[in-house]
């Protein structure tokens, strides 16, 4: 296992495990998807408070969880190519950063829609609110950053740190509603926030699907990184070359 | 007539248009970055081609 791990920071092996990984997320993610649409839709009954409107939460919580998971491997991965110089892991922080950036407009917009009939409110300025919002801004500085260079090398090195340096934001976002009074509720998983099974199920499956989506999309977008950037090597022109659009 | 209201007639009733909203702008944001990440692809394997074959 860790010998596999080694020898991805090679990029052609990188790229093949990529094209090879495709396939394994993408089916699995359609239906783990579907069964939990369903789940989350069908299966799952009405809230005693909330009613139906509840059930943006199946969306809501598993986007929230993955838009501070993705930038936890930004930034450990920015990391590791810092102090390593593994370039394939400067590759897999620049394509999660606008991954992240989805998850986290997704999160921002359900609790939005969410707030509205809830609290009669799209938008308050609370800590949990606030601190997510801080985390979108942090992507697209990320983002910016990284795409301010010419230079690939320079360009991971520079964003890396700012990744770095955003991950005091995390534990704020996780903690914001125990160390301040917010108004959004406290946690849903975990903590008894949702007890009926079926709820649980349901948020459980569509947070898998999330997990596939973003491993699915990293697994493309990885593969497009490193064809520019190894874009002078042999192997680059074979597989270019012999591929068939 | 406003729009909870109009949507009504769906499922979850004065919810609906909410929860479909929610759902609806989800779903516009996962298939805008697959499909994003999967023409950048195509793209750049067609530019590299390009270039191969111009060199050669």
């Amino acid at each position: 296992m860790w010998k596999w791990i080694q020898r991805q920071a090679s990029p052609k092996v990188f790229f093949e495990t990529c094209s090879r990984l495709t396939p394994w997320f993408f089916w699995p993610f359609i239906s783990l998807l579907l069964i939990g649409l369903y789940w989350s839709l069908v299966i799952s009954p009405a809230d005693y408070q909330q009613g139906d409107g509840y059930r943006i939460i199946f969306i809501h919580v598993p986007s929230a969880i993955l838009s501070m998971m993705i930038y936890a491997i930004m930034a450990i991965a920015g990391g590791i190519g810092l102090i390593w110089q593994i370039k394939m892991a400067e590759v897999v922080a620049k394509v999660s950063a606008p991954i992240g950036a989805g998850f986290t407009i997704i999160a921002l917009a359900t609790g939005a829609i969410w707030g509205k009939p809830m609290w009669g409110a799209w938008w308050v300025w609370d800590a949990r609110l606030t601190s997510e919002l801080i985390l979108l801004f942090l992507y697209l500085a990320y983002m910016s950053l990284n795409s301010a260079f010419d230079n690939p090398r320079t360009a991971a090195k520079s964003s890396s740190i700012l990744a770095i340096v955003g991950l005091i934001n995390l534990p704020i976002i996780h903690y914001s509603v125990k160390w301040w009074n917010t108004l959004h509720q406290g946690y849903s998983v975990g903590t008894g926030g949702l007890k009926d099974p079926d709820m649980q199920i349901a948020l459980g499956i569509m947070f898998l699907a999330s997990i596939f989506l973003y491993v699915l999309l990293v697994s493309i977008k990885a593969r497009t990184e490193v064809l520019i950037r190894e874009q002078n090597s042999r192997w680059v022109k074979e597989e270019v070359v012999g591929v068939e659009l | 007539m406003t729009m909870v209201e109009y949507f009504s007639f769906l499922p979850y009733g004065k919810y609906a248009f909410y929860v479909w909203l929610a759902y609806g702008v989800s779903a516009i944001t996962v298939i805008a970055l697959f499909i994003n990440a999967k023409r950048n692809h195509t793209r750049t394997v067609l530019s590299l081609k390009n270039k191969f074959s111009i060199n050669q």
